[in-house]
């Protein structure tokens, strides 16, 4: 064949955009570049068949007329960036030929090359390794052939082997396909659409097998249920789809027929038929029966059924599960989140205001994630953190910044500062009006706490044995006892002066409220302006806590 | 200015040129866009075309509190269909910022400046 007129390029265009879409979903598996989202044999495929559309009841015998009509399908209906480089190569294509009745192996290859230069011509920086590259291959090729032979079949075939070539040797070109170990999507689209071509050139044009209906993409319906339903409104239970092949020696399909008959079934019908095939997607009650009246017509392929009531109520369940936690966790203007341990401090938290209670102290420090994961989730306005250790302060301050909302963090280096900065915490006020109350309520705060030694040391020149009580004092250990009374005793005078005015005390799973009494009625009298308050604070490591305000 | 992103060992400073380079060197290998314009040049009718060194001038990066907006001004090659250009930039643009800078993009606003016509016979 030595010429093409406009009716064997028609027959060309719908061949090749018939091959293309029974590849596409291949297409989509290769795409990577530039945004891996799958859709790139999709897209050439809307791309082809718009513009297949703009010819397919054409009988121009005029090539350049086909070329113009198709041309304008193409850029009407480019989708996605494969789609487009696609229509920009057909422009250039139909571009050159326009004045042409019929075009010869010169014209065809110098159409190849047109096409690729207006590709080219419509981006700034090209990408070497995609679909333009195996255009520009390809067509480089159309012209050497051209040189030498004047059968555009021949042209074809040498435009087909290169373009494959081509293919190859993306992955060379492109890292990121390498990386994935694939060839580029775009460039196979091309090669698909050029073997299309080459199928009508020999008369063996890939049959456009009538008006497809898609055929692998519609079982899996999504099924979206109104949240006024419950389980038991549902009439037909089971969301049933199959697709039947129809057998020459089997019941002769008619799809009105079917379609009443499918109807008796239950609703939510539809029937979607071509020559080959029917697909039926149905809400009913008795799956069974309407696949074996299916299987009247042929034989079944591709059968799922969902019972859509037991769907409904997982989705409710799930619904319940969200919204009871959403109860739970209730709205706060201000969260108030402060890190402790024991249950009788967590409770004198929680009693002058604490919202949320992170457990931890000395021996395990919470992350800046735990204490974001305390309010995530609620509504919550704004956040004041109390770290209550001085470990834990980074972190908070951490968590501080990483918050939408505004928030504070009180450098509380212990529970007592804890509890007394948040004792002047006053809601009515600004954030930063309660943070600086807060943090200077810290001045007037004196730390004491009495805990055992694990080991043998030595601390600021004082020798401590193991398991021997330990005062310590604003982090300062103030002294040594065998006897954990004596320590504690020894503790709170160090701290008392003449502006004392409070004693707390909180005892620890390890103290003992008793010594606490006796110790108190023995400072008492000598102390009169000073009152002593005393919690059950069961905290674990610190026998006694004890803040002097 | 330049963005801020907080982690458990420190924070790290995203000066807002490298945001601006990435999305321009995502937009000039973007088919369909054959310049970039910058904002202001274009007011008085000049569309001055930008070259490839010069992507921050055709790309706006604005910051509000974590959050990244990005307006591109874009010349597009005539007789391409200008919306999905627009469409595969945005797409382009969002994907590779999230990917090379792990950023949250809230928006990518294409602004086409101009139509260049596209000689085919040279």
């Amino acid at each position: 064949m030595d010429k093409i007129d406009g009716k064997m390029f028609r027959n060309m265009i719908l061949s090749g955009a018939e091959n293309l879409r029974q590849h596409a979903e291949y297409v989509d598996s290769l795409n990577v570049f530039p945004v891996p989202d799958g859709d790139t044999g999709t897209n050439m495929n809307l791309s082809m068949t718009s513009g297949a559309n703009e010819i397919e009841d054409r009988e121009d015998e005029h090539i350049g007329t086909v070329g113009r009509h198709f041309s304008k399908g193409l850029l009407m209906g480019a989708r996605g960036n494969s789609g487009v480089i696609l229509s920009q190569l057909f422009r250039g294509f139909s571009k050159a030929i326009e004045d042409q009745d019929e075009i010869g192996a010169e014209e065809f290859s110098a159409a190849f090359e047109a096409g690729v230069k207006t590709a080219y011509k419509a981006v700034m920086k090209p990408v070497e390794g995609t679909i333009l590259t195996v255009a520009k291959d390809s067509a480089d090729r159309a012209g050497e052939a051209a040189g030498k032979e004047s059968s555009i079949i021949s042209i074809m075939e040498a435009v087909i082997e290169e373009a494959e070539a081509s293919l190859k040797r993306t992955p060379d070109l492109l890292p990121v396909l390498k990386e994935v170990g694939v060839v580029d999507s775009g460039g196979q689209g091309l090669v698909y659409v050029y073997e299309g071509f080459l199928s009508a050139l020999k008369g063996e044009a890939v049959e456009a097998g009538s008006k497809p209906a898609g055929k692998d993409t519609f079982v899996n319906d999504v099924h979206e249920f109104d949240d006024f339903m419950s389980a038991e409104d549902i009439d037909y239970g089971f969301c049933t789809e199959f697709m039947v092949r129809f057998e020459a020696d089997k019941r002769e399909f008619d799809e009105d027929a079917f379609r009443q008959d499918m109807s008796e079934f239950g609703d939510s019908l539809l029937v979607i038929s071509d020559d080959e095939i029917v697909k039926v997607h149905v809400h009913t009650e008795t799956p069974g029966e309407a696949m074996t009246y299916g299987a009247k017509y042929g034989e079944l392929i591709k059968m799922k059924i969902e019972n859509m009531r037991e769907q409904f109520r997982e989705i409710q369940e799930k619904k319940d599960a969200s919204a009871g936690r959403k109860q739970e966790g209730q709205a706060y203007d201000t969260a108030i989140i402060t890190v402790s341990s024991g249950e009788g401090i967590n409770e004198l938290f929680r009693s002058i205001g604490a919202t949320h209670i992170i457990n931890g102290g000395q021996t395990m420090n919470p992350s800046t994630e735990d204490i974001l994961r305390t309010i995530e989730d609620e509504d919550v306005k704004q956040v004041i953190i109390l770290p209550n250790n001085k470990n834990i302060i980074m972190a908070a301050e951490q968590a501080r910044d990483m918050l939408e909302i505004p928030a504070v963090v009180i450098p509380t280096r212990s529970i007592p500062e804890g509890l007394s900065s948040l004792l002047v915490y006053s809601p009515d006020e600004d954030l930063e009006q309660v943070r600086e109350a807060m943090e200077a309520s810290l001045e007037h705060v004196k730390t004491g706490q009495v805990t055992y030694a694990v080991r043998d040391t030595k601390i600021d020149g004082m020798e401590i044995r193991k398991n021997q009580h330990m005062g310590i004092k604003d982090g300062k250990i103030t002294g040594a006892d065998d006897s954990r009374e004596a320590t504690l005793k020894q503790l709170i005078e160090s701290m008392l002066d003449e502006e004392s005015e409070i004693v707390t005390v909180l005892i620890g799973e390890e103290g003992d409220a008793e010594e606490v009494e006796r110790i108190i009625s023995s400072i008492e009298p000598e102390h009169d302006e000073v009152e002593f308050e005393v919690h059950d604070g069961q905290q674990p490591v610190y026998s006694y806590l004890l803040s002097v305000e | 200015m330049a963005l801020e992103i907080k982690n458990e060992l420190g924070s790290i400073d995203i000066a807002m040129d490298v945001i601006a380079n990435i999305a321009g060197g995502a937009v000039v290998e973007s088919y369909g866009v054959v310049g970039m314009a910058s904002k202001h040049q274009v007011r008085d009718g000049f569309a001055e075309l930008l070259g490839k060194e010069n992507y921050a001038r055709g790309v706006i990066v604005e910051n509000t509190e974590g959050d990244i907006d990005i307006d591109l001004y874009i010349i597009v090659g005539y007789g391409i269909k200008i919306s999905e250009v627009a469409t595969n930039v945005q797409s382009t643009v969002k994907y590779k910022l999230e990917k090379t800078l792990g950023l949250n993009i809230k928006s990518v606003n294409i602004h086409v400046q101009g139509v260049r016509i596209i000689n085919t016979e040279d």
